[in-house]
């Protein structure tokens, strides 16, 4: 896997902490991005210069952040020539988390095996600059018998790639799944959302040391079940509650993982992309503390 | 220009449900998942195809095909009959449903195809492959379709997306992929083009859209003539056709009678007319529009057909005069010997009745029978349906 210079990476942070006993300090650099680039209402909310379009996105977007989560491959099955010709146009430095299509999670197709290695193919592309497949598994998916087995013949079925798997159902959020996982070395996608019952909590579980994945989509309690994604995920992060995010869980993580990728998925008004600089100006102060 | 104006990328998303009569069959009877089936009029041996399932598609059977070539190809293939109103009610709770992500929504006749412009909504309902895939779970969970859907910056792309993916499944093109995207497909997938513009490109070895994408408009102009602007532009992923609500005046209906028997009586034809045209009246008054043309399709034996109008400047929604009007394009296009399959009568240019008076002349005392029977009728047809009760046919077939 690749680690680009830090100096042309921006949106990436090094964490530094001291070493347990004598020895060299160990560093976890955390890349930032958001879910998705290509929104037109981030060149109304100014993130982009007024008249961007979509073909100019990527390069812009480069400018402040090193990764992305392409979510249109959840929406669609992931094709080689188009992701080919994205990765190509791409800044140099840009990373790929890419999200799993919707047919294996959130609707699946009977002959979801093929699709898998139709996916995989898709992926291709992406080379070493993928990060993470992005398994999302759907609020209703529960730890029964059937959607474990299911759960992981999937994971079976992506061995190789590196995974990360978010559960919006809390009842994974037990031990033994996070055994397992680690067994396996997918990450658990830690998940900052809105307090409601039933939803997966924020945890600081690493199962694979290699990569932690964080995804902030939003506190919007009144939206969250709207079937709107703009008042889903219509929600802007205070510098507080960013602080404290820092604090219980991006920095005990990172202390225990070799790098890890923080993702926004609070687009509207595009909240995410001020959100991650936010949070990138704060966990480099924090690093550069550490560092007198 | 003034200032804050910019154009933006256009988002198109196209709605298409293969066989679409079938869906609505299916959705209607379960129990005609799986099976090879066909729709059409049943009234006759010699009538054509109008849908089949895949099934059936799998063993030959395709539109417009004669029912017996079609059933000897598919011998075991169920057949019922069209029913275009259940299907025209199926569009229209799709279109209910498109209704609520934008205003701008373009479809066809009791197809499945529609054409939705999303272009500037994302700030209300957020992405446009999301408004897609809501669209088509609403769809298939309200309605129990399945319909394709692609999205495009213009109607030909998403047009072109569609053609990849059926019966089912969904194509994002991303703007600025148009070209490339279009490159290595086929040229057969290109909509708008003749046939012979077809046989013309082929003789030419251009099989690939990325092939005629290669020629510059001078180029096209030699074998091609005016038509050059629309395949360079179609080429390269260019369609600046707008998604058209239809107004009301373009909007337009109709209603269409196989023959038992191919035929070329004119009393027969005169009588199936007559029966059109009561029921398109009916559905005039019931919408409280006029129609100021009435068109009327003749299709021959031969597969040949002729489409002639007539027009009435006022409109009207009555039966005498629509009879007039009617039988006034049927001569008009009733001009071979061939004899006759179908029989189609439409009413477009339509407005709404106005529910002003007319300030001086007094509606004559026929005028004033004329209404009253024909309220009558709508009561009696209203509640017994249509053919118990109509108007006699001959008088007036001997006044025009």
């Amino acid at each position: 896997m690749v680690d680009r210079d830090r100096s042309n990476c921006p949106g990436r942070v090094d964490l530094v902490f001291d070493p347990v006993s004598a020895g060299t300090a160990s560093v976890c650099p955390v890349y930032i991005g958001t879910c998705g680039y290509s929104y037109t209402e981030w060149v109304d909310s100014g993130f982009y210069p007024e008249g961007t379009r979509t073909t100019g996105m990527l390069g812009l977007y480069g400018r402040c952040f090193s990764v992305v989560e392409l979510n249109y491959t959840w929406y669609q099955m992931a094709r080689a020539e188009l992701l080919s010709r994205m990765v190509e146009k791409a800044p140099p430095h840009m990373l790929f988390a890419a999200k799993l299509t919707r047919t294996m999670t959130h609707e699946r197709a009977d002959n979801w095996r093929e699709q898998l290695q139709l996916y995989r193919q898709g992926i291709a592309p992406l080379g070493d600059r993928l990060v993470a497949v992005q398994i999302q598994l759907p609020p209703g998916f529960e730890r029964s018998i059937a959607n474990r087995n299911y759960l992981a013949a999937l994971l079976d079925g992506l061995e190789g790639l590196p995974v990360a798997v978010e559960f919006r159902h809390v009842s994974w959020a037990i031990d033994s799944v996070f055994a397992e996982l680690a067994r396996r070395k997918v990450t658990l996608v830690a998940v900052d959302e809105p307090s409601l019952p039933g939803l997966f909590p924020a945890l600081d579980v690493v199962t694979n040391p290699a990569l932690f994945y964080v995804r902030f989509h939003g506190r919007n309690t009144n939206g969250w079940r709207s079937g709107n994604m703009q008042k889903k995920f219509n929600y802007d992060y205070s510098d507080e509650e960013l602080q404290l995010w820092r604090e219980k869980y991006i920095l005990p993580m990172a202390a225990r993982a070799g790098r890890g990728f923080v993702f926004f998925n609070n687009h509207v008004g595009a909240q995410a992309p001020r959100n991650g600089a936010r949070l990138a100006a704060i966990l480099a102060q924090q690093s550069k503390r550490a560092g007198k | 220009m003034s200032q804050g104006f910019r154009v933006q990328e256009r988002s198109v998303l196209h709605f298409n449900v293969a066989d679409f009569a079938v869906s609505v069959e299916r959705v209607v009877d379960s129990g005609l998942r799986g099976k090879a089936l066909i729709i059409a009029p049943q009234t006759t041996s010699r009538a054509i195809v109008y849908d089949m399932s895949e099934e059936a598609y799998g063993e030959g059977v395709r539109k417009g095909m004669w029912l017996k070539q079609a059933m000897r190809i598919c011998s075991g293939a169920e057949v019922l009959a069209p029913r275009i109103d259940l299907y025209q009610k199926a569009m229209k709770a799709f279109v209910k449903t498109l209704q609520t992500y934008s205003p701008r929504i373009e479809c066809g006749q009791a197809d499945g195809h529609f054409f939705v412009d999303v272009t500037g909504t994302h700030r209300l309902n957020g992405l446009a492959p999301d408004v897609g895939w809501r669209v088509r779970r609403h769809v298939h969970r309200g309605l129990g379709i399945n319909p394709i859907w692609t999205l495009g910056t213009s109607k030909l792309v998403a047009k072109v997306a569609s053609r990849l993916v059926k019966p089912v499944g969904e194509y994002i093109v991303t703007p600025g992929e148009e070209a490339d995207f279009l490159a290595p497909l086929s040229i057969m997938l290109l909509p708008g083009l003749s046939r012979k513009e077809l046989e013309r490109l082929l003789e030419f070895r251009l099989d690939t859209i990325g092939a005629l994408a290669g020629l510059t408009r001078r180029q096209l102009m030699v074998p091609f003539g005016k038509r050059c602007e629309y395949l360079h532009n179609a080429s390269r992923g260019i369609d600046e056709s707008v998604v058209s609500v239809p107004a009301e005046s373009e909007q337009s209906f109709g209603y269409e009678h196989f023959f038992a028997e191919d035929t070329n009586d004119r009393r027969e034809l005169e009588g199936v007319l007559a029966g059109l045209v009561s029921r398109a009246g009916n559905q005039l008054r019931v919408r409280r529009q006029v129609t100021r043309r009435l068109g009327v399709w003749l299709h021959y034996s031969d597969g040949c057909h002729v489409v002639r109008q007539a027009s009435c400047r006022a409109g009207t929604a009555g039966d005498f005069l629509l009879r007039k009007l009617a039988v006034t394009a049927l001569n008009r296009a009733w001009m071979r010997r061939i004899r006759i399959r179908s029989c189609r009568l439409v009413c477009d240019r339509l407005q709404r009745q106005s529910p002003q008076l007319s300030l001086f002349p007094e509606p004559s005392a026929d005028r004033c029978r004329e209404t009253k029977v024909l309220a009558a009728l709508d009561l009696i047809h209203k509640r017994f349906g249509h053919g118990v009760v109509e108007i006699g046919h001959h008088k007036l077939a001997g006044t025009t």
